[in-house]
């Protein structure tokens, strides 16, 4: 009784499929990365990422198992993925964006409170 | 008094032969439990892996922002057939070892330690390309900052692409080694035959962490070598 597993066990064909396409957008991935794209160069970076998106989720859901896992597992996997999306999204916000908002002269905070404190010895 | 010595005697016959496996640890309710427990830290552990290898694909992304003619000029300075090989025998390493963890599970153990050793041979011929790799970048001095020396090309913060090129490579190729250790330590296992299909939690666990040092290089395979 204390015997009895009940994992799931992936075909040996399943995994040799989710191989076979892994080789061939590592072939697409090499190809696109080399070949001259015109006008639509600017999609060599979203088309190297997203295929490798591909090939990392292909791994991570059938050679790891994930989709045949418990859910907590996942979870505590997508928390670390959201966690990497929040610190590259603010490094580059900061970085794209810096001094754009409010190019301001350095000098000291001023509120309505701080004015009212100063003025007592300002005004007389 | 010897009724009682004689009961327990038996209670301890009847946990080792029914509940308690020998590889259950006595703090596990059952070995489902002990399974889980172990395969849910091994995911938090990849999660923090992962954590890891992000510092360095952002600080990759800010330089490369700024720098986008740096990195694609020096970017062709590697060569990307010893990049590509490389992923293939990663891929093929990665299919081994997920054909070891369905071999435990069936409870074969000469095909589980084939796949095993397999794995582990393919991480070694992925390390004598990076070996060659690497020897021929110091050859040229092509070295990480402000040491490099590279005469053909030469152009401002083209040394802040190989720092990143040497520390994120350099810091992958670590976790091959790590996972080359760890992968003998579960084959020279498999081989005194502890595995079954009831038991075969480290070579769930290490496959997992295989699968990922595949994963990261699935990433920096497009993003450092193939740079248009």
């Amino acid at each position: 009784m204390a015997h009895a597993t009940h994992h799931h066990i992936i075909p040996k064909a399943l995994l040799l499929k989710v191989f076979v396409t892994l080789v061939v957008l590592t072939v697409i991935t090499a190809l696109t990365g080399q070949a001259d794209l015109g006008p639509f160069n600017f999609l060599h970076v979203p088309l190297a990422v997203g295929i490798a998106v591909i090939k990392a989720t292909l791994v991570v859901l059938f050679f790891m198992g994930l989709k045949y896992d418990r859910p907590i597992n996942a979870l505590s996997f997508i928390i670390g993925l959201l966690m990497v999306g929040v610190f590259l999204a603010f490094t580059l916000l900061d970085m794209l964006y810096r001094g754009d908002i409010g190019n301001l002269e350095r000098q000291p905070i001023r509120g309505p409170q701080i004015e009212q404190m100063a003025s007592p010895t300002t005004a007389h | 008094m010897a009724g009682a010595s004689e009961a327990i005697t038996r209670v301890h016959a009847a946990e080792e032969h029914g509940h308690h496996p020998p590889y259950l640890q006595h703090h596990f309710v059952s070995a489902e439990q002990q399974f889980d427990a172990a395969k849910l830290g091994m995911w938090i552990f990849l999660a923090t892996e992962i954590l890891l290898f992000s510092g360095m694909f952002v600080a990759y992304a800010v330089y490369r922002v700024w720098h986008p003619e740096v990195f694609q000029a020096a970017s062709k300075l590697l060569d990307w057939r010893l990049g590509g090989l490389n992923t293939l025998v990663l891929l093929a390493s990665s299919y081994t070892v997920a054909l070891a963890v369905h071999y435990a599970q069936l409870g074969n153990q000469k095909r589980l330690l084939q796949n095993l050793w397999l794995t582990i041979a393919l991480a070694g011929v992925f390390m004598v390309v990076k070996y060659f790799e690497y020897t021929e970048k110091f050859h040229h001095h092509i070295f990480p900052g402000g040491n490099y020396a590279y005469e053909g090309l030469q152009l401002p913060y083209v040394g802040q692409f190989f720092s990143i090129y040497f520390v994120m490579t350099g810091i992958h190729g670590l976790h091959v080694l790590v996972g080359m250790g760890v992968l003998t330590w579960v084959a020279l296992k498999a081989r005194r035959g502890v595995f079954s299909s009831e038991y075969y939690t480290p070579v769930e666990i290490s496959a997992l962490y295989w699968h990922l040092v595949d994963i990261i290089w699935i990433f920096l395979f497009p993003l450092l070598y193939l740079i248009h």
